[in-house]
């Protein structure tokens, strides 16, 4: 690995050997034609040299495009995983497409048998996906964060929902309707890519959820899905009410109000009034059943 | 980014008036991108699908741009119908693309 000084200085001699470059091509554009006052407005990226086929980038795109390098650091940051895989060319095609919108606590985005009209690519919030069930209890089989989409089933074909996704923690979005997306879909490639290993891991988790509700201790399922909870969200901070994670989690409060003040008790994290902070994240996954 | 080419697509009413066009671009440059963007929007809105693009990366294909006559990105050639032309920048400015084009738009006929 070149150390970061060095690489900046070699950067900075490549760069100043490439202007000289580009001054030397510039010479021979023919004065006030087409070209030069098209790079007059600022609106061309590079030039082609035809004395020896190489294409000089201007400084502007030199800039831009080790930004958008893969594995380069730099790219302005597109807070949703899957949409922050996308080219540039990509993303700037989808844009206008994508709506910000606010998504309070315990909405429901859709419910099963419902056709899905939009999909949504979550920023800050965090949505539980629930299956049908009789009466109030429930089992959440999926929780969607900033890595992840609601809707994924219309990238299967299948335009209606056989789950609930109800909004877990309030918070922001993009929303794309649902035509839109299935034309990105077709567009790109690595949409499709970053949603088929998506959709691999969301139904992988499914699974586990199987296991996880039938054979593990509610204190460790409690623990996974606090972790769970906080990497879908980027936070060690978040609310959350016992009821809502004993309906998620399928067990009784009581069991819940147990739990979490075993957990408290062990000072891994506090609660209060719903209010959930981890303090030790090391103790809590030592305490979790690891399902997340 | 490879070079793509957009499906030609029947021209509106039946007529034959599809423009052969070819976008010019340096990968995912700033002025790139936006070129494409407009010259697709202008292919759906103006020329109502009518027109056949083809989107050139000439830092992959620096020889295509050269037989092309192709001297900076990016640039527009109209190669279908004569005759030819070309616009360089970033097609921002939509009356000059379309002039150069040479079709009218289906809303104008
Ligand atoms: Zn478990």
């Amino acid at each position: 690995m070149i150390d970061g000084s060095l690489s900046h200085a070699l950067e900075h001699v490549q760069s100043e050997l490439l202007d000289k470059r580009l001054s030397g091509v510039l010479q021979r554009l023919i004065r006030g034609g087409p070209e030069q006052q098209a790079i007059e407005a600022g609106e061309i990226d590079a030039i082609i040299d035809y004395s020896d086929s190489n294409v000089i980038l201007f400084p502007a795109a030199r800039n831009a495009l080790r930004t958008v390098a893969p594995g380069e650091s730099g790219r302005e940051p597109v807070a949703n995983s899957l949409l922050a895989a996308l080219t540039q060319q990509e993303y700037q095609r989808l844009a206008p497409s994508l709506e910000s919108v606010t998504l309070p606590a315990e909405a429901v985005l859709h419910e099963p048998g419902e056709p899905i009209r939009f999909v949504f690519f979550p920023i800050d919030c965090v949505i539980s996906l629930l299956p049908p069930t009789v009466g109030r209890r429930t089992l959440e089989v999926g929780l969607v964060g900033f890595d992840g989409m609601v809707g994924t089933s219309l990238a299967l074909g299948v335009n209606v929902s056989s789950l609930r996704a109800r909004v877990q923690i309030g918070g922001t979005a993009l929303r794309v309707p649902q035509a839109r997306f299935l034309s990105a879909l077709q567009e790109s490639q690595t949409l499709r890519h970053e949603l088929n290993l998506y959709i691999y891991a969301e139904l992988a988790a499914a699974r586990q959820t199987a296991v996880c509700s039938s054979f593990h201790l509610i204190e460790q399922r409690v623990a996974s899905r606090l972790l769970m909870t906080s990497a879908r969200l980027r936070s060690d901070k978040f609310f959350v009410i016992q009821e809502s994670l004993a309906r998620v989690l399928g067990v009784r409060r009581e069991s819940i109000t147990q739990a979490a003040g075993e957990l408290q008790r062990r000072r891994l994290i506090t609660y209060s009034r719903g209010n959930l902070r981890i303090l030790n994240r090391q103790g809590l996954e030592a305490a979790s059943c690891r399902c997340y | 980014m490879n070079a793509r080419r957009g499906k030609p697509e029947k021209a509106v009413n039946g007529s034959k008036a599809v423009a052969v066009l070819r976008l010019y671009v340096a990968g995912d440059a700033p002025n790139s991108v936006q070129a494409v963007l407009n010259i697709e929007a202008i292919c759906r809105d103006d020329l109502g699908g009518a027109c056949d693009l083809e989107i050139i990366d000439v830092l992959q294909h620096p020889q295509r741009a050269m037989a092309a006559g192709v001297v900076v990105t990016p640039t527009l050639n109209k190669d279908y119908p004569l005759p030819t032309a070309q616009v360089v920048g970033n097609l921002s400015d939509k009356l000059r693309v379309l002039l150069a084009i040479g079709i009218r738009s289906p809303e104008n006929d």
